[in-house]
């Protein structure tokens, strides 16, 4: 018995020691400059690159505000559950504010509203605005919709067969913008679209809005990047050979992922893409001409605006415009030339790095 | 008696780190929130554990949790009170278990197969089921059902009828009491004294009268039903759930679970006490680093570490008592 105990403490000394070598990668988040910092929390709904641009975004702005920043992008793609832990942990630790990709407006409403009677919070990027929450900052996704729907008819003036990919359909912008480009395609507000078949394809079941036949009638849902190249492949394997093709992609990875599996088929000359967010694979398609343009949010401006309302308690804020990035661009600001573009943004990028 | 002193030390260096991470992690609020992960994952260690016990092994864990979840609001969604509802989801379960229990048994099919068969087969009739469901959903569709709902869920999760605030950990509650019948069961009547026989040696077992077959399929079907009923929970639990990701991956948890409270892979061993401690090691591991605020990106790694190291220190534990045994 005594042999027994003693190996018993030795291995739990081991086991000690053990969950602090564990714990090492984030001992630099005992920073003691940290403290009589203003505290925020900013929680994305997926990981992407799109994200990664917001949080130098954030980044920025916690240097100028004395924040100290918690940015997470959970690793479980629009898990409502996974986000509400990651809130409910934050609201506990009494963060001074925190602001939030909502991934699922209905069902986090309830918890939402409850978090933010006891912490200051904010909706960005995808909004819930039933739950209290001090401000919205994001574009008006049912215009950007519209805009990558007139993106498609610029590409196919004569009308032709469409194909719409996104993360989720659930969410207040999947269906905002979804809607956006279908009502651009149809020319009609909550246009339904007519059932039927593809009158060059009879085995393809499409939704017609206007000119445009839409694959399945409705938006493919892929969940998450990790299912975007599979939902494009299988929608590019059975058009294949079909003329007038357009493909749009409504989340940051969807137009990376329709790209490489339009390679792959051998099908990038055969297909139009359009896509949304500023993916730095979407931008070098556009620049190899790939890619035709890119409808973007500014998810710098995200970070930035959301750090700086929760610092400031200032939430009276201007909507975030979108622009249309495209090779060559318009001449505008709000059309800006892909080179230019992603120069302005690396910039950006590098002054929101954490020193 | 040695791996459930290992265990122990374990979950309480664990806790340790935990209270060290930040000042309100050790908050009641926060330990009740801890409880509750650890009674939602406890449950489904329960029923891997008695499958592990006897020999075999259940992949499709996570993929009936996701089954559940989504056939529960399915189920409200199309009309039927949530008091039936229950009943049906874990009825459910208990059909999916037979299912699996018979392959194996009267086909002599493989447990891993069999139920690596079922993990894909369940998500994907969890998503033929429906896409996402969620409380606020069932009450849009049936206002009549939001009270009895609330009232589940605060007897099952431990919420706030009012306000969704977490009070108590019922989850946890809910383990120990299921624990405690599963406990019941394995040490103090002949069907223990059988499952472990079945573990040590199936042919030993069969030459000594016990009729193995029923036996195994008995413990499949518990460990369906229970997963079915943590579907249930995880409903009343989340925000919404989405037949994609809801449970994914959870079999490991569960698995994890068992072996880190003392089952062996190879059978045989497990003790009810053992599962339910194997079981708060994750939600404590979660909760530190979510308090410490780490980086996305690390957390999967000090996770799987923190096992592993876990998983090496038990097996130093093991050989050290069997050299001194």
């Amino acid at each position: 018995m005594g042999a027994t105990v003693s190996v018993f403490l030795r291995i739990s000394v081991v086991a000690a020691l053990a969950v602090v070598v564990a714990c090492v990668p984030a001992c630099g988040k005992k920073d003691p400059a940290a403290a009589g910092k203003i505290k925020i929390g900013v929680v994305t709904n997926c990981t992407a690159d799109f994200w990664s641009i917001c949080e130098a975004g954030a980044n920025k702005a916690a240097a100028e505000h004395n924040v100290d920043l918690q940015f997470r992008q959970p690793e479980k793609a629009f898990d409502a559950k996974v986000q509400m832990e990651i809130v409910e942990a934050w609201a506990k630790q009494g963060l001074d504010g925190i602001a939030v990709s909502v991934i699922d407006p209905d069902g986090q409403t309830e918890d939402l509203t409850r978090i933010g009677k006891k912490v200051p919070l904010i909706a960005m990027d995808n909004d819930a605005d039933k739950t209290g929450r001090k401000c919205y900052i994001g574009i008006d996704n049912y215009e950007g919709g519209k805009a990558a729907g007139r993106l498609v008819k610029k590409v196919l003036p004569d009308g032709g067969t469409v194909a719409i990919f996104i993360g989720s359909t659930k969410s207040a912008n999947g269906k905002a913008r979804v809607q956006g480009v279908l009502d651009e395609l149809a020319g009609e507000k909550d246009a339904k679209g007519a059932s039927g078949k593809h009158p060059q394809k009879a085995d393809l079941d499409v939704k017609t809005y206007g000119k445009y036949h839409l694959v399945d009638g409705a938006a493919k849902e892929d969940g998450g990047p990790d299912n975007a190249q599979k939902t494009a492949g299988a929608v590019l394997a059975r058009v294949k050979g079909m003329p007038n093709l357009c493909m749009v992609g409504l989340y940051a990875y969807n137009p990376p992922a329709i790209l490489n599996d339009a390679k792959a088929k051998s099908m990038a000359k055969e297909i139009k893409i359009i896509g949304f967010d500023e993916d730095w694979e979407t931008l070098k398609g556009i620049a190899a001409g790939e890619i035709e343009a890119t409808v973007v949010q500014d998810p710098f401006a995200y970070g930035y605006e959301s750090v700086k309302a929760l610092a400031t308690k200032n939430y009276d804020l201007k909507p975030i415009a979108y622009r249309v990035v495209t090779k060559d661009g318009d001449g505008t600001a709000a059309g800006p030339k892909v080179a230019d573009f992603e120069a302005d943004l690396r910039a950006k990028i590098e002054a929101g790095k954490k020193k | 008696m040695t791996r459930i002193f290992g265990v122990l030390g374990l979950v309480l260096v664990l806790y340790g780190a935990l209270f060290a991470s930040h000042d309100k992690a050790g908050e009641v609020g926060n330990l009740i929130d801890v409880a509750n992960y650890q009674g939602q994952y406890g449950i489904i260690t329960l029923g891997a554990a008695l499958i592990i016990i006897t020999g075999g092994i259940d992949l499709s864990i996570g993929s009936v949790v996701a089954c559940g979840a989504v056939l529960f609001g399915v189920l409200m969604n199309r009309g039927v009170h949530p008091y039936l509802a229950v009943p049906v989801v874990v009825l459910f379960g208990a059909c999916v278990g037979l299912v699996n229990g018979l392959l194996i048994t009267r086909l002599r099919l493989q447990s891993f197969l069999v139920t690596l068969c079922g993990m894909f087969i369940f998500r994907g009739v969890a998503r033929l089921l429906g896409d996402t469901v969620s409380m606020s959903r069932v009450a849009q569709a049936h206002p009549e059902f939001d009270g009895a709902l609330r009232n589940i869920r605060y007897l099952l999760v431990g919420k706030s009828p009012t306000d969704g605030e977490l009070l108590f950990p019922a989850q946890f509650v809910l383990l120990l009491v299921l624990a405690a019948v599963v406990g019941f069961f394995l040490h103090r009547t002949a069907y223990g004294r059988y499952w472990y026989a079945i573990g040590h040696s199936e042919l030993a077992a069969k030459y000594a009268g016990v009729n193995v077959d029923r036996h195994r399929v008995v413990v499949y079907v518990a460990c369906s039903s229970l997963a079915a009923l943590v579907g249930v929970l995880l409903f009343l639990n989340s925000p919404s759930v989405q037949s994609d990701n809801a449970g994914l991956g959870w079999e490991l948890y569960a698995i994890l679970g068992a072996v880190l409270g003392g089952c062996s892979l190879k059978g045989g061993e497990g003790t009810a006490v053992g599962m339910v401690l194997g079981a708060m090691v994750l939600p404590i591991i979660e909760s530190i680093v979510n308090f410490r605020g780490d980086k996305s990106d690390v957390i999967p790694a000090v996770v799987g570490v923190t096992l592993l190291i876990g998983t090496v220190v038990d097996e130093l534990i093991r050989r050290r008592s069997r050299v001194h045994r």
